[in-house]
């Protein structure tokens, strides 16, 4: 699908393809991806640009196509869930199949409550329901259509976070074990990632990058891309030297090594500026128990300083400023490094505050500019 | 009560059901229109429906004259065409009161149908529904509280329509002499008995029909 929409102060304009499964668009709020669900269900128009679903041609400016949302066959899962306030939830999950004879809506209901486990709340009203409960009738609703597309607009947004963590693999499984294509929306990385096959990443109307999820996650597109994604210790150096393999780079007076994407291999001159990132947990403390750095074990070495330490319950994230003058990289801190619980109080990180670190050559991701 | 009481009494609640129906069936797919911005110029509509509200009464009754009299715009091509004029059938009373009444309905159930989240009538069209189903399943059944207390205004403000009536409608006893226009009547002749209790008969009917709005009001919210 491809789309374009102009307002005064806000201009979409997008492209992407996904292929069966769950697309994720991912991003902050206002960039765009709710009003690309409401197009791609007809209920908003673009002002350009051509969607089509499995072949067929939803929206075409040009051609002057714009199938009617009652004919898109497109199911919508809205945030709110929309329930229908004045029917119970058998009746809402009916909704869609009014043009089918009595007999067959009533089992084919009755199935879908069935296979996501509503039977008991059937004749139950939507305000008598948990918002668990809730999600999955908008679910029951959207699927009972057979839809050749579904839609969810930041499902899991109206729930509490435990229940939102338990609701999100549900989904996942429910997504999974339906087969539907779905498109969903969130602003949350980690639903993006847990939910989606393929992540399209928004950015104020702009699509910057499209993946698949682990590829996403691994190499970003850009470092917009990369602070979007919430990634920490996000940093920026100039190249020493690249090569197909490796790249070398300064950066806070150190000279580190690190493996070149060997998929969009990067050859950028010496001297130009270069955004990389290092991932929190992939950070070694090294042991002082055991003898000194090995080099042939331990690269890209570094001494640095613990000024903060927070507790996470099962990890603790650590803020540490390297031995090295000038302005840390990150205001007070150079880098953010993760540690187990277990690992904090083996090395007694709490009375210990100074430490040589080493990140291994392929824990430095290159962003490309 | 005398019998012209009973008759103006009569009279008056057949002319005020009439008038609530023809409001309901104008005033809701107008109210619907205004709320959901579906109707070209829907200001200047608002604003035709919604004067009544504010012009005397009398003023009301001197346009509907110029629409619907002998000689109106309307009036006049009709009693061409058919030899029947509305000016002093009860008829008359029965558009005097729905003009009236109209702009309560529109009001209250356009603030109901506004309320209804526009959320809810997406959803019915990705299952399927055309906008006129959605309307009459989602968005009307919801909006129906409101809906029902508007009526329920109509009715009570039908029911004490006396200026734009006397005005097309005369004040002819039996035919267009609804309880409002004998209490005039009454009070002008002398006959302070007969008024009083027509008086206390509509004021009773008035806040049965209020505590019933209310209500529905308070349901609604």
């Amino acid at each position: 699908m491809s789309l374009t929409w102009r307002l005064p102060g806000f201009s979409l304009d997008v492209a992407w393809e996904a292929g069966d499964g769950v697309a994720g668009l991912f991003g902050p709020s206002g960039s765009g991806k709710t009003l690309t669900l409401q197009c791609l269900a007809g209920l908003a128009r673009p002002d350009g640009g051509r969607i089509a679903v499995d072949g067929r041609v939803l929206f075409d400016a040009a051609a002057g196509i714009d199938v009617p949302p009652q004919q898109r066959r497109v199911g919508y899962v809205f945030q709110g869930y929309a329930l229908f306030p004045h029917l119970s939830v058998a009746e809402n999950v009916g909704f869609g199949l009014r043009d089918r004879p009595r007999a067959e809506r009533g089992r084919r209901a009755g199935e879908v409550m069935e296979r996501l486990e509503l039977q008991p709340f059937a004749a139950r009203m939507p305000r008598e329901l948990s918002g668990g409960q809730r999600q999955r009738v908008a679910l029951a609703r959207a699927l009972a259509t057979d839809p050749a597309l579904l839609l969810l607009d930041e499902p899991l947004s109206a729930l509490d976070l435990p229940l939102r963590r338990a609701l999100r693999d549900d989904l996942r499984a429910i997504l999974a074990q339906w087969g539907t294509a779905a498109v969903l929306v969130t602003h949350d990385f980690t639903e993006a990632y847990r939910l989606g096959d393929r992540i399209v990443v928004y950015e104020s109307g702009r699509v910057i990058q499209s993946a698949p999820r682990s590829e996403l996650l691994w190499r970003p597109a850009s470092e917009a891309v990369a602070r979007i994604m919430g990634i920490r210790n996000v940093l920026r150096g100039t190249v020493a030297k690249a090569t197909p393999d490796r790249i070398q780079l300064h950066w806070r007076g150190q000279l580190l090594e690190a493996v070149n994407s060997p998929i969009r291999s990067y050859l950028p001159a010496p001297g130009a500026p270069l955004a990389f990132f290092i991932r929190p947990e992939y950070v070694r403390l090294i042991r002082k128990d055991r003898g000194a750095a090995d080099p042939s074990h331990h690269m890209n070495l570094m001494r640095a300083q613990v000024v903060d330490a927070a507790d996470f319950g099962t990890t603790w994230t650590l803020r540490l400023r390297l031995d090295e003058p000038g302005p840390p990289a990150q205001g007070d801190h150079d880098l953010e490094v993760e540690v187990p619980s277990l690992v904090y109080e083996i090395l007694d990180i709490a009375r210990d505050r100074h430490w040589e670190l080493s990140i291994h050559r392929g824990s430095i991701h290159v962003l490309p500019t | 009560m005398s019998d012209a009481a009973l008759d103006a009494l009569a009279l008056s609640v057949r002319v005020a059901l009439v008038a609530t129906v023809l409001t309901a069936a104008l005033g809701i797919p107008l109210a619907y229109g205004l709320a959901r911005r579906k109707i070209r110029g829907g200001g200047v509509v608002d604003l035709l429906v919604t004067l009544p509200l504010v012009l005397p009464p009398t003023v009301t009754g001197y346009y509907l004259i110029v629409l619907l009299g002998r000689y109106g715009w309307i009036g006049a091509p009709l009693y061409r065409a058919t030899g029947w004029t509305i000016a002093f059938t009860w008829w008359a009373a029965v558009a005097a009161a729905t003009v009236m009444a109209l702009p309560l309905l529109v009001r209250t159930a356009r603030a109901a149908i506004e309320s209804v989240d526009a959320e809810l009538e997406k959803a019915a069209f990705t299952l399927g529904r055309s906008e006129w189903r959605t309307a009459l399943e989602v968005t009307l059944p919801l909006a129906r509280n409101g809906i029902i207390a508007g009526l329920v205004l109509a009715f009570a403000r039908a029911l004490g329509e006396f200026g734009a009536t006397l005005m097309l409608a005369g004040n002819i006893p039996g035919r267009t002499a609804t309880v409002p226009l004998a209490i005039y009547s009454a009070v002008q002749t002398g006959e302070s008995g007969e008024a009083a209790v027509l008086v206390l008969v509509l004021t009773m009917l008035s806040c049965a029909v209020l505590l019933v709005a209310s209500r529905l009001g308070a349901r609604a919210a």
